[in-house]
This record gives structure tokens, C-alpha cells and sequence, in this order.
């Protein structure tokens, strides 16, 4: 058959996914801690043509033909978002920006050395417990108490504290301060709480292990050694009263949406053109 | 074709619903002891489509599948407890409460409610005495959770400790005990029951809410003649309003980009 056909159906279809990802991006100018995602477009293998028969035409390879792109993956665009005061003493942010010996990191976090190999900056993140007590990860700090004091995220996910558990602080919150490296002191006693509880901080070594597992928290799907506590000289810090914005970038998300829209349209003609194509094959060459 | 057009009618729903509770701020700018609202989004459910073993190509980056969001959501409406300005009225009727506490307020059906709005008034009773009730005729309550009754004939005087006393014509005092005050330990859970009222629901124990303070509380004035502005703050409002107001334009433009798309799709043959 002819072969662009499905060459631009299936561009078409990337196009889509290209789009929907936009689109979600653009839903989520506002959630705080959302990172926002990038669609990454891949050509399929190629394959090798080659002619077959006709004088003219000696027998060989006549080239390499892709056949088609699809939507690879939906890479997260860990940049560091703005931090928005809300005054709330339950509100955190995380400030990280973590230094990797001899890399220097660009804008979307990745370092590339002389010999080609690729580093992604480390980043941190907050530690949650799931419903079935695995660990999930977030950035969006717009915590809250429930009835027993439990520290939860905005639809009840309790946040867990270096020791493992949930953190849970009896009283009220407007006396608690949280200091940069997670811990919770109480302004009353001018003293760290009982027990000293800390924010559990995870830094991943790869961000691009970790899969969205929706509400704005990840699952890390990669190697257990690449995945650690926060230690002592790491650059990270918490800050109180503060949230993080979205890093989504409204402009470019509108070039992006437009940019997807026209190479669907540019498919879809390629498509209309096949078909008039095909058209004239089966009305006109072959009338009898 | 339809993740982009759900996606953008859901997010353009919440925004709605912030809109909506940006409009409530802004509609209390004056009301007495009103406390603004604030709201989070949160994003909704990821979907990851299955890739075939195949797609597992060289010099991928992420785990396999490809990850799609829906949307966005608000997760959850919270006051905002920031202390409002005093002002100045002369009504012997009106309380301001400076710091973290509410007033207390006996309901109907003898539950308690909690409020800021300190514009009580005195209503006689039949024997001559008057009783402290807020606006809408609910009797405010006293620290052991009694109404507060003002013998005939003196005038009520609350001092800024809380505590409060009947002066008669000649000058002698009558100590009329403390003002009943809670101090809010989890602000997030407490409920908007109307009128500027505030209650607990109805399956969760109130001490976990609310602290009933001893006298002279610390950190916590009471100032008679004075009322407690709404803490909404029409700059912040109207900043917020801008940015919800162009992320709805955003999300609707994507809807009408996917709309494009669709049309496309349809008119690929004829």
C-alpha cells in the first residue's frame, strides 16, 4: 500500500499526544509543586527499501525509510518553580539546587561531559505514605493537620518524618517553625518538639526514574541505590509560609499548543493527498 | 483527542470554582470579623498508556509508558485566620478580639458555634435585665458556657483581659465573670456554618478543634467599642482574579485548539 499514509497517521497521532501533554500543562498554571511535562517524539526504526525487478531499474537497496513517529516518553522539566508567600505555618516549599562534582548543570537540570555522558541534577523531595505504605513523593508542600494532628497533604496523605513515621504535632501549628533542614521547633520553648521530629527529605539521583502517580506525587520506579536521605551539605532547604509555583511557562505552552495543532493539520493534508491519490488510482487509471 | 478536551473542560471548572470564592472575598470586604477564604489545585489522576515491549528503544530516558495527566482540581477551601484592623465604634454593644481566639456562641439545638463578628447587641428580657446576643438573636456565652445576663440597671463593661463587669449609677462594681473565648488549634477544620458563624462537624470532637481559654488568656485582647475589620484584602484579590481570569482564557484556548483538531480529524475524507 502506500506507505505515508500510515507515515501520517501516525504523525497525526503524535501530534495528539504532543497536544494532550500541552494541554495538561496549561490545565496546571496554578498547582502548586506541579512540574511541568515535555513530549518527546520519536521516529520508529527504519527499514530498508529495496527494488525489485524492471529494466531500468538495477536490483539493490534503493535507501532507508522511517516509517513513521510515535510518542516516546513525557519527560518531567524539573526547573526550580517561584516560591508564592501564603503565611500559612502548614505551607512549605523546598528550595533545592544539589551540586554534583564536575557537573554544571543547564536550565532543564542535565550535564553533559566531554566523553558524551549525560547527568541529571539530583532533586528533593518531600516523603509521603501511601495507602499501602509505600513511599510517594511530592513538592507541593500545601500541608494540613487532621483531627489526630497528623500532618497531610490536601486530601489526607500522611507526610512522613525521618524516623519513618508520620509526623504528628498535638497543639496548634501557629507555634511550630519549621527550620531549613526539615526540623520542627516549637516557638513557646524555644526548643526543637519532643522527639525531635524532622521532614523526611528524599533526593532521587535521576528525576527522570520517577513515574507521576497523579494528585501531584511521584513513585520512584528505579534503582533502590540511586535513591537516598538528604544529608548534611546538601544544598536544599525548606522554607515556612511558602509554596512553590508551578514551573510551567504559559508562552511557550501557547507555542507549543499552536505548533502541535498545525503539524496535526500538515498530516491531515498529507493524508487528503493520499487520498486523492488513491482516489485517481481506482476511479481514473483504472476505468475501463 | 479527548484527554485535551476533558482535561481543559475539567481545569476550567475549578477554575470556576476559585472564581467563585474569589467573588465571596471580595462581596465580605466590609462585613464585620469575616475571615477570607483560600484555596489549592491540586492536579488529577496520571493515566500511563501501556508501551509494547518494542517501544523499548535505545537512549530512553523514563520507565516505559507514556504518562498522561487530566487536568486539575481544587483540593480544598481553607480560612485564612490573619488578624483584621480594629475599628473604632463607641458601641458599648461592639467586641474586637485581637490575637488567635473566637467568641462563643450558644446555637438552637444547644450545640456551640464560633465567631469573630463581635457586633452583639443587648436585648431586654422580661425582668429588666438584659442579655448579650449576637445580631441574629443567638446568645453569646460566657466562660462556663452560659448566657450572659446583665442585671437591670447596670451597664456592661469588658475589660480587655475578657473579663467583664456591671457598673450602676453611684459607681460600685459587680463582677459578671470572663467572656467565653476558644482559641483555634486547627483552623482547616473548621466549618462555615452561615452568618459568619463557624462550627465543627457533626462526627468530629471539638477539643481537637478548639481550645477553651482560662482567664486572662495570653496573647489575646478584648477590646469593647471597637469591631474587626474583614481581613480580605481587595489588592490581593483583584491580583489573584487577574491571574485565574488568564488561566481560564489559557484553558480555554487550548479547549478551542482541540476543538480544531477534532474538526480535522472529521473532515479528513469529505
Amino acid at each position: 500500500m502506500l506507505r505515508g499514509l500510515y507515515t501520517a497517521a501516525s504523525g497525526m497521532m503524535a501530534q495528539q499526544k504532543r497536544h494532550d501533554t500541552v494541554t495538561n500543562n496549561i490545565a496546571n498554571l496554578n498547582t502548586p509543586g506541579y512540574k511541568a511535562m515535555n513530549a518527546a517524539v520519536r521516529t520508529f526504526p527504519e527499514m530498508l527499501v529495496s527494488a525489485m525487478g524492471g529494466e531500468a531499474v538495477k536490483k539493490g537497496v534503493v535507501g532507508r525509510l522511517a516509517t513513521g513517529v510515535f510518542a516516546e516518553e513525557n519527560l518531567l522539566s524539573m526547573r526550580q518553580g517561584d516560591l508564592m508567600e501564603t503565611n500559612r505555618p502548614q505551607d512549605l516549599a523546598l528550595v533545592s539546587d544539589i551540586l554534583v562534582e564536575g557537573a554544571v548543570f543547564d536550565a532543564s537540570g542535565k550535564y553533559v561531559d566531554p566523553n558524551g555522558n549525560v547527568v541529571y541534577q539530583p532533586q528533593v523531595f518531600f516523603t509521603l505514605q501511601g495507602p499501602n505504605g509505600e513511599r510517594l513523593y511530592t513538592r507541593d508542600g500545601s500541608f494540613k493537620s487532621a483531627a489526630d494532628g497528623t500532618l497531610v497533604t490536601a486530601d489526607g496523605i500522611p507526610v512522613l518524618g525521618d524516623n519513618g513515621q508520620p509526623i504528628v504535632v498535638n497543639g496548634t501549628w501557629e507555634d511550630i517553625r519549621v527550620a531549613p533542614d526539615g526540623t520542627l521547633y516549637s516557638q513557646a520553648l524555644n526548643a526543637p518538639l519532643p522527639d525531635t521530629p524532622r521532614l523526611l527529605l528524599t533526593l532521587v539521583n535521576n528525576p527522570n526514574d520517577l513515574l507521576r502517580s497523579g494528585d501531584g506525587r511521584f513513585r520512584y520506579a528505579g534503582d533502590p541505590a540511586n535513591i537516598r536521605e538528604v544529608q548534611e551539605g546538601d544544598r536544599v532547604q525548606v522554607v515556612q509560609g511558602q509554596l512553590e509555583r508551578s514551573n510551567v511557562d504559559a508562552a511557550q505552552s501557547m507555542v507549543d499548543l499552536m505548533s502541535a495543532l498545525r503539524l496535526y493539520e500538515a498530516n491531515q493534508k498529507v493524508i487528503q493527498t493520499y487520498d486523492t491519490s488513491l482516489g485517481k488510482a481506482v476511479n481514473e487509471i483504472g476505468k475501463i | 483527542m479527548n484527554n485535551s478536551m476533558i482535561s481543559s473542560a475539567v481545569s476550567i471548572r475549578a477554575l470556576q470554582q476559585k472564581l467563585d470564592m474569589l467573588a465571596d472575598n471580595v462581596a465580605n470586604v466590609n462585613t464585620v470579623g469575616y475571615k477570607r477564604k483560600t484555596s489549592v489545585f491540586e492536579d488529577i489522576l496520571t493515566s500511563i498508556q501501556p508501551h509494547e515491549k518494542d517501544f523499548q528503544l535505545a537512549g530512553r530516558r523514563t520507565p516505559p509508558g507514556f504518562t498522561l495527566g487530566w487536568g486539575t482540581r481544587l483540593a480544598g477551601m481553607m480560612l485564612d485566620m490573619t488578624q483584621g484592623s480594629l475599628q473604632e465604634t463607641g458601641n458599648r454593644g461592639d467586641v474586637a478580639l485581637e490575637g488567635n481566639a473566637l467568641f462563643r456562641i450558644g446555637m438552637p439545638d444547644g450545640t456551640e458555634a464560633y465567631t469573630r463578628n463581635g457586633s452583639f447587641q443587648m436585648t431586654p428580657l422580661p425582668d429588666g435585665s438584659t442579655q448579650l446576643v449576637t445580631a441574629g438573636g443567638l446568645p453569646v456565652l460566657d466562660a462556663d458556657g452560659n448566657a450572659i445576663i446583665i442585671p437591670q440597671g447596670l451597664r456592661l463593661t469588658i475589660r480587655t483581659d475578657g473579663s467583664m463587669a456591671g457598673e450602676d449609677a453611684n459607681g460600685s462594681v459587680v463582677e459578671l465573670g470572663q467572656i467565653g473565648l476558644v482559641r483555634t488549634l486547627k483552623p482547616e477544620l473548621l466549618q462555615t456554618i452561615g452568618e459568619n458563624l463557624y462550627g465543627v462537624s457533626a462526627g468530629m470532637d471539638p477539643a481537637v478543634v478548639v481550645e477553651l481559654l482560662p482567664a486572662r488568656p495570653e496573647g489575646v485582647s478584648v477590646w469593647q467599642g471597637y469591631t474587626e475589620q474583614s481581613n480580605v484584602n481587595l489588592t490581593n484579590e483583584m491580583a489573584e482574579l487577574i491571574a485565574v481570569q488568564r488561566a481560564y482564557q489559557l484553558n480555554t484556548r487550548a479547549l478551542s485548539s482541540s476543538d480544531q483538531m477534532m474538526n480535522m480529524a472529521n473532515n479528513l475524507r469529505g
